[in-house]
């Protein structure tokens, strides 16, 4: 379904703020309030916000509905290898990076990407129900 | 190490996820799954001991662990989910579109019991248990049975409920003593009347979930609706991860008299209401959904009884009898699983693993049925022994007539490794039964001529032609009534904790 001019303008206009803000939020998750998960949810809503304006039709073109299952698969492969990593450095998750937070700098990243990604991929399956573009 | 139980089937199921998308070759699909529920056991093999994961101190940690009480648990998961594995391979067969997800969500099945049985927190245990349930509901739905949806839906409002309720307790427990680690709020644990609210209502839902009377009403649905390898796993394993977490409970807030005595009387009714409803059907798959109502009951006389050791030993037994049944019934009855329609007539090998598994859950010796009863019976009073082998004659009783019905029908062809998995499984609680030193007793050939007896005489006097299905039309109103049960109950269990 197409919205009017306008809200197609606007979320045009929003959606590479609200992307920028998200990995705002993912970066600094270990400094100040927020994180991964937070930082996931915006993500996708920059993108379900251009669905729900432009129309599913339109975005699949250029959001791919595999991509967004290969980020979600393989962020969740590499959750589970950050955890395998940290076995060489003496526990299972243990904090093996000398940075400040530690893993949880990459941590917030891969969870930001694989609940982007599922958020994305969630609305695109309710989509395919009503698919009356 | 330990953690590596749960995270290599965790990897496994998100590689079969990229794999699936990149429409990589079956044969690598095949292989990750394999990998994924092989590489546990090679850790369960090796590792021993308590260790917190990420080297934090140990009241800010996740505590995990195999020790004596939890070993039966994963052992008896790892060779059925093994067996499980090889089965499902040529079962889903890749038909459709389905078939990496239900591999997938498998793998994520392994990883949640492995993670909940591993847990020594109790929040750590409810997130696994979680992934273990929800993987469970979505692998119910994708049967292509009738009424596959309308069982999953059911399993799914009631299961959550209860999650809420469960997640719900904790949170009490972790307010009044401030931690979550079992041993620590064993230590920490002052009396109070807020600690045996949560400790009534925690357990009244674990309760529900693993589908002990008088909450079992989404059991039979799900359990015989699933495919055949899923109500395996559901049967033998997914209902254990709830049995360990009422043991955790017990542990760490150890219950009063009347509320023990109370859930002894609750374990015994269950395993007598298990075998009646069983003995009123003609579903094959439902009569088993039955006896785990039963046997699930034993479990809970285990534990009431504070002998968890002996309810880890049944609970794994349990794993391995009733998974090998569920098999081997499934395969049997492809076509019809009414009983009567189908059988092991020309299966010689089917009718020699079903009637060793059929005598495994009666619990004749020596079969590791019979070792995990003695173990439950040796914790229990005078009176209770009593109703542990009046149990053992009843589910006999319900054996003796599955069995009955099996003899007379004749099946279809069976591929090798189905022949294979059930004689796999009843040669494991054979070897098992040896291994753990059950001795082959007298009376229990006596057990057995009394339960053909009963069994006759039932038969004759017409009580097992009656089929008793009580059902809504409405899925909405089956909800209704079965929560309806669920906060009745609960309620009846806070009150017995409220002085």
């Amino acid at each position: 379904m197409k919205m009017s001019v306008v809200v197609r303008t606007t979320t045009k206009m929003t959606s590479p703020f609200l992307v920028t803000y998200a990995a705002y939020i993912m970066l600094h998750g270990h400094l100040s309030p927020g994180g991964g998960f937070q930082g996931g949810v915006i993500l996708a809503v920059a993108v379900i916000l251009l669905i729900t304006s432009h129309g599913y039709r339109k975005v699949r073109k250029k959001f791919k509905f595999n991509w967004a299952s290969l980020i979600e698969s393989s962020a969740g492969a590499m959750l589970v290898l950050l955890g395998i990593a940290g076995i060489a450095f003496g526990a299972f998750y243990s904090n093996f990076l000398p940075t400040e937070g530690g893993i949880i700098l990459p941590f917030n990243i891969i969870v930001g990407l694989e609940v982007g990604a599922a958020f994305t991929f969630v609305f695109y399956i309710l989509l395919r129900w009503v698919e009356s573009d | 190490m330990i953690p590596l139980m749960v995270a290599f089937p965790l990897l496994f199921a998100f590689v079969i996820v990229i794999l699936d998308t990149l429409r990589a070759k079956r044969t690598l699909i095949k292989a990750a799954f394999l990998l994924g529920v092989v590489l546990p056991a090679w850790v369960f093999l090796t590792e021993r001991g308590r260790e917190i994961v990420g080297g934090w101190n140990r009241a800010a940690g996740i505590e995990v662990g195999i020790s004596e009480i939890n070993a039966p648990f994963i052992a008896g998961e790892l060779i059925l989910f093994t067996v499980v594995a090889l089965y499902s391979i040529p079962y889903f067969d890749f038909r459709n579109k389905k078939t990496p997800k239900s591999l997938a969500l498998l793998l994520l099945l392994h990883a949640g019991l492995m993670g909940a049985f591993i847990a020594g927190d109790f929040f750590n245990f409810y997130i696994y248990m979680e992934i273990a349930s929800v993987s469970a509901f979505a692998l119910v739905a994708f049967s292509d049975e009738k009424g596959s949806k309308r069982a999953a839906f059911k399993y799914l409002i009631l299961s959550l409920l209860a999650s809420y309720l469960f997640v719900f307790a904790i949170g009490i427990i972790y307010m009044e003593t401030g931690y979550l680690n079992v041993e620590l709020v064993a230590e920490n644990a002052l009396p109070s009347r807020e600690l045996q609210a949560a400790l009534g209502i925690a357990f009244a839902s674990l309760l529900l979930k693993a589908g002990v009377f008088p909450l079992h009403g989404w059991l039979p649905d799900a359990h015989s609706i699933a495919p055949t390898p899923v109500s395996a796993v559901l049967s033998g394993a997914v209902v254990k991860a709830p049995a360990y977490g009422m043991i955790l409970l017990f542990s760490a807030l150890p219950p009063r008299e009347t509320f023990r005595e109370a859930v002894m009387g609750l374990a015994v009714a269950s395993v007598f209401f298990g075998i009646a409803g069983a003995l009123l059907q003609k579903d094959a798959k439902r009569l088993l959904a039955y006896h785990t109502v039963s046997q699930m009951g034993y479990v809970l006389l285990g534990t009431a009884s504070m002998n968890f050791v002996g309810a880890a030993y049944y609970a794994m037994a349990h794993s391995l009898f009733k998974g090998g049944l569920f098999l081997s019934v499934g395969s049997l009855g492809k076509k019809s699983r009414k009983l009567g329609e189908f059988g092991y007539r020309n299966a010689p090998l089917m009718a020699f693993s079903v009637l060793m598994l059929s005598l495994a859950i009666g619990g004749v010796s020596p079969f590791i049925g019979s070792y995990a009863k003695g173990i439950i019976s040796s914790g229990l009073g005078g009176t209770w022994k009593w109703a542990v082998t009046a149990g053992t004659v009843g589910t006999l009783v319900s054996f003796t007539k599955l069995n009955y019905h099996l003899s007379k029908g004749e099946t279809g062809d069976l591929a090798p490794i189905e022949k294979l998995s059930a004689l796999v499984l009843a040669l494991a609680t054979l070897c098992a039964g040896l291994y753990l030193g059950a001795e082959p007793k007298l009376s229990d050939a006596s057990y057995i001529f009394a339960a053909v007896l009963v069994f006759f005489a039932l038969k004759f006097s017409g009580v097992l032609e009656r089929e008793v299905r009580g059902e809504a039309k409405d899925v909405g109103k089956d909800v209704n009534v079965l929560v309806a049960v669920f906060v009745t109950f609960m309620l009846g269990v806070l009150l017995i904790q409220w002085p």
